[in-house]
């Protein structure tokens, strides 16, 4: 079985957001919710002043904080082959805890029914502009209009409220052997995910070939995120 | 291919099996729902075989070719649909512009085709009073009733002899423009055929013009370059081709250096070597320190602008040259240009005037030279598109022609012509009174003495888009009454916005065909339903990038959301269909000379005529016995398969013999623009003296003909107006019609130094602390010409003494998340453009959006 990392290349990012937007319509996350998300930080005083950006996600950690202290047995959040920490929206309780223990904020909550906007019955010029859930009913789809039905076959197409929800490396798509979406939006070719335990796949070949950093390494949670490069080039 | 059918072709299915602890639980995930938990864990032997079930199918469907007119990229894309409905975007990665990258703001389409708040049917206003604060009370009509009523009014005109009075404005378009835009208003009978132009990037351009004769865009060779330096623009963000830089600037930066130069630390800035952030507006005198630093010390390509006699290098700072010591290759001037301008244009004065140290202007001449002439200097609308820009376009772009580096590999290039055929010329279509009303003075002003818009080097041929507001309200050249537009917005997207509400008001008769209600809309008479470009209609547009031409098909590719029609196209036969029944057959019998190159057959009705049009201006890529170059295709079906055609490779140094300029050479001193300038000066009777006095220009004399250097044209006043605006574009505008995209505010801290949902201001924190602002204050910023009020948010990346800001929001109509209150029209936001000065770099037309402006900040 492959032992799925991440691979991001800061030197190639460009900081786009394509990989936030992406996850978004991949998975039918609501509004405020990003399995795929970004860190950023602006370093200096003028003129000399950085601005460094850094795509983040789940890291799922081999030591995954959310998983031990998730109270429910058996777990709502687990690990499956190939690495990946999944949830399950049946057993979790929406206790919170497991938002609370992640150490890198990747594990979200829905507070309220996802996407109110498009459960919304109001329009804004009666008789010729339409309300967003006449939209729905007029061009089909699962609650919003671009509803992406892949994501219900492993795991809620769109999680309800009272749940958390996150990231799942895009589990569908590799099980066809496809990237995770993120990647596959990436314009920058930033973004690789593979079988570490392969030396000729992209991220052994990537891993080998530059030093790389994980977030909060110290924590001993081994990440699966490997960030390689820098995002600002240096001054020649 | 389907997704289903690709996903077969040799990859290995897997599911992912649940571990619990260290062992391995046999547990497939099931469909529709969480992975199930085994009833009983058993242990396996990783080595083992074991069962596997097949996991659930993803969607079956299709990736179906389009494009994207969302900004001047133009990309060719692919949509994926399963069962009817637009569920992804992707790049068209055939296109060998962009390859496989394909922007953020793509995929916001998908918001945009389904957003609620788009017009759904033909509405007609019943409220005859127009204002901004009017509720037009819109109500549903048929689009037989709609196309009546245009008939009608089209009609009143005819029969008054006053025909001229038609306006027809365009916004964003497809190349099937050429219908409404390009022969409508003629067969009509009108000139006023007006486009966005010139609030786009037209002063760009002149640059390029007045130096190697090329009224364009460049292409810019970066798989070849060695050096970089991007001016005055944001290639991985908002500028063209974004796709493709986001596809290349990781390999660029391995292999080249890039340098910046933009007053604001943009995300392109980011990613560069390094940053010159110059003071907005003295551009010009950066670009001419850079190359007195290339000629004082000898960087110059020998080969491109060739090289004294004896091979001495006279040119020393404060020295005149003898013009006859210097033998001149490809370009034209370049003594006269030392002597005249370059001579005492040294990088310590340059630091004094743009706050870049003279060390590093050194540096970056002296890498531009090492590295030519395989070197691009990127000329993007920053230092352009000000009141006095026409001429720092020509300096910095003056800076790749010392270096060598036009139409050279790594440098800057062109793109290649697309091979399609014109649809019939309006001249068999017209009669007397067409004839007569088409031959008028243009609404926009362009040509008269304060606006030459020498598009091409022709005085009167370029666009002064914001000036229609002026000539409607002034009735100079004479009043409008019928107007029509399409997929624009220029009560939101042009400086001094409520110029537009005034005009639109006065306006007595308005058709709007949009997708949005947007703020022109409320001013609108009759509204169409318009489709949206990249998902409901036929549509092809072409660009350049990666030394490579492409050009995209967009065709119905969903079922179309709403009762909407194609403005370039369908609406057209509509309308013409309306007139014939009133006696006027010309504008049919026009649409209906465009027939199915491959039977034959005449259009029927408004669908067939989109399908014929689009096949007859494409003949020549589709049609193997018509071929031109590029790509080809076997038919037309083959062609629609594909979705994009690709030139063939640019060829360097064709032009070199021959740039189409007056003197055939590169040009320091342009015989091009001296041509124009004489040829407007003759139309006025007037001196060229006059006419740059009268367009703001302080330059006399012969440095009307080089690049050379002007102090910007500023409104206000340092001691009341402390800080200089830097307008910009968000990486997420779709132009400004992103604005009702959820994705766009989630998101919108994307920009550096922005905030999610927030519409900020920045200033230096210097700067915050002298005028006792803090971070996060709401406030009122005033120029001269309005105010408008946003919080602030303190950046370092904001150099002290200026105050920068995205345009895209400050929407007060489009929709409820682009407004604050749609009913109320109480904006969200902040739009840039009501503190902008409707001025112009006028020997162009283009509108001023850079360093025009002074404002000061007031605590709200």
């Amino acid at each position: 079985m492959p032992n799925y990392v991440m691979v991001i290349d800061l030197h190639r990012c460009t900081g786009c957001g394509a990989c936030i937007i992406g996850c978004k319509n991949e998975n039918n996350t609501p509004e405020g919710v990003f399995w795929a998300h970004h860190v950023y930080e602006t370093t200096g005083t003028f003129p000399d002043v950085k601005y460094t950006y850094m795509p983040t996600l789940c890291n799922h950690c081999d030591n995954a904080p959310c998983i031990d202290v998730c109270p429910v047995d058996p777990k709502a959040l687990f690990k499956v082959e190939g690495g990946m920490t999944l949830h399950s929206v049946e057993k979790c309780i929406g206790c919170r805890v497991c938002e609370n223990a992640c150490p890198y904020g990747v594990i979200y909550f829905n507070e309220e029914e996802p996407h109110g906007f498009w459960r919304d019955t109001s329009v804004l010029i009666e008789g010729v502009t339409a309300s967003p859930q006449e939209v729905v009913e007029r061009v089909g789809g699962t609650v919003i209009p671009y509803y992406n039905p892949d994501r219900e076959t492993t795991y809620e197409g769109i999680r309800p409220a009272n749940k958390v929800e996150k990231c799942t490396f895009c589990d569908h798509r590799l099980v066809y052997g496809l990237q995770p979406y993120c990647n596959e939006v990436c314009p920058s070719g930033a973004r690789f995910l593979g079988d570490l335990d392969d030396p000729n796949s992209d991220v052994s070949r990537l891993l080998d070939q530059y030093p790389y950093k994980r977030p909060q390494e110290e924590l001993g949670t081994e990440p699966r995120v490997y960030y390689i490069r820098e995002y600002n080039p240096k001054p020649k | 291919m389907s997704q289903k059918e690709e996903l077969g072709k040799g990859i290995k299915r897997r599911t992912f099996l649940k571990i619990s602890g260290a062992a391995v639980a046999v547990a497939a995930l099931a469909g529709g729902c969480a992975p199930e938990e085994p009833e009983e864990p058993v242990e396996v032997d990783p080595d083992e075989e074991v069962e596997r079930v097949e996991p659930v199918p993803l969607a079956e469907g299709s990736w179906l070719p389009s494009g994207c007119a969302g900004c001047t990229s133009w990309c060719a894309k692919e949509v994926y649909v399963v069962d009817g409905r637009a569920i992804k975007v992707r790049a068209n990665a055939r296109s060998m512009v962009h390859r496989g990258g394909s922007c953020p703001r793509s995929h916001m389409a998908l918001q945009q085709v389904y957003d609620p708040d788009r017009v759904k049917v033909p509405m007609k206003r019943t409220n005859p009073n127009k204002g901004r604060n009017e509720d037009p009370g819109f109500v549903p009509i048929t689009w037989d009733e709609a196309a009546e009523t245009i008939a009608e009014k089209l009609m009143e005109l005819r029969e008054a002899n006053e025909t001229h009075k038609f306006l027809l404005m365009r916004g964003r378009y497809t190349q099937l423009n050429q219908i409404l835009y390009g022969r409508m208003p003629a067969i009509l009978g009108s000139p006023n055929n007006i486009s966005h132009s010139s609030i786009c990037a037209e002063a760009e351009k002149f640059g390029p013009m007045y130096t190697e004769g090329y009224w364009n865009y460049r292409d810019y060779d970066i798989e070849k370059t060695k050096y970089v330096l991007v001016w005055g623009c944001d290639p991985i963000s908002s500028n063209r081709q974004v796709s493709h830089y986001l596809n290349a600037w990781g390999d660029l930066l391995d292999r080249a250096e890039v340098a910046v130069v933009d007053p604001r630390l943009s995300a392109t800035a980011s990613k560069a070597n390094e940053w010159l952030p110059v003071k907005p507006g003295e551009d010009a005198a950066l670009a001419l320190a850079l190359a007195h630093v290339i000629l004082a010390e000898d960087l110059w390509s020998r080969e491109f602008v060739g090289d004294f006699q004896d091979g001495t290098n006279r040119f020393v700072a404060g020295q005149t040259v003898e013009e006859d010591t210097f033998n001149e290759a490809h370009t034209l001037g370049v003594v006269k240009w030392w002597n005249m301008e370059l001579k005492d244009r040294t990088p310590e004065w340059a630091e004094e005037v743009t706050s870049i140290r003279a060390e590093q202007i050194k540096r970056v001449a002296t890498r531009l030279g090492e590295n030519a002439p395989n070197v691009i200097v990127w000329l993007g609308g920053g230092p352009a598109m000000q009141v006095r820009g026409g001429y720092a376009a020509m300096a910095v772009h003056a800076l790749n022609g010392l270096l060598g580096s036009v139409d050279n590999e790594g440098g800057s290039i062109r793109g290649a012509s697309i091979p399609h055929a014109s649809v019939p010329s309006s001249g068999d279509f017209i009669d007397e009174i067409s004839a007569e009303g088409a031959g008028k003075q243009k609404i926009d002003q362009r040509g008269y003495k304060e606006f030459p818009a020498m598009a091409s080097g022709n005085p009167g041929s370029g666009v002064v888009t914001n000036r229609v507001a002026d000539g409607i309200l002034d009735e100079d050249p004479y009043d409008i009454k019928v107007a029509f537009a399409y997929w624009n917005n220029f009560n939101f997207s042009c400086p001094e916005p409520d110029r537009w509400n005034q005009a639109m008001a006065k306006v007595p008769f308005f058709v709007h065909s949009v997708t949005h209600a947007s703020e022109m809309t409320r001013f609108a008479d009759i509204v169409l339903p318009s489709t949206h470009h990249g998902f409901e209609q036929w549509g092809y547009l072409g660009q350049k990038g990666n030394g490579y031409t492409h050009c995209w098909l967009a065709r119905p590719i969903i079922d179309r959301v709403w009762d909407c029609k194609n403005p370039e196209t369908e609406v057209v036969w509509l309308i013409a269909e309306k007139l014939a029944d009133r006696g006027f057959s010309k504008l049919l019998d026009f649409c209906k000379a465009i027939t199915d190159p491959e039977t034959g057959a005449e259009p029927q009705n408004g669908m067939e005529f989109s399908e014929y049009a689009i096949k007859h201006r494409l003949q020549p890529i589709w049609d193997p016995n018509a071929y031109v170059s590029g790509d080809r295709f076997d038919g037309w079906e083959d062609f629609k398969a594909s979705g994009v055609w690709n030139s063939d490779k640019y060829q360097y140094k064709t032009l070199w013999d021959d740039f189409g300029t007056v003197s055939g050479k590169f040009e320091f001193y342009s015989e091009t623009l001296k041509k124009a300038l004489e040829t407007h000066a003759g139309n006025h009777n007037a001196s060229v003296d006059e006419i740059l006095e009268t367009c703001k220009y302080l330059a006399r004399g012969e440095y009307a003909f080089i690049p050379h250097y002007e102090e910007p044209y500023l409104w206000g006043e340092v001691e009341e107006y402390p800080l200089v605006l830097v307008d910009y574009k968000s990486r997420l505008n779709r132009e400004g019609r992103s604005a009702n995209c959820s994705w766009y505010y989630e998101i919108k801290d994307i920009d550096p130094g922005d905030d999610k949902w927030e519409d900020v201001a920045k200033i230096n924190p210097a700067d915050a602390r002298e005028l006792g602002i803090e971070d996060g204050d709401r406030v009122q910023l005033s120029s001269p010409v309005g105010q408008i009020e946003c919080k602030i948010k303190l950046w370092e990346g904001v150099p002290p003494g200026t105050i920068s800001k995205t345009f895209g929001q400050g929407h007060w109509a489009y929709g409820r998340l682009a407004a604050q209150d749609f009913a109320q029209a109480a904006a969200r936001g902040a739009n840039n453009n009501d503190i902008l000065p409707a001025d112009y770099e006028r020997l162009s037309g283009s509108s001023a959006f850079y360093a025009v402006t002074r404002v000061k900040i007031e605590k709200v």
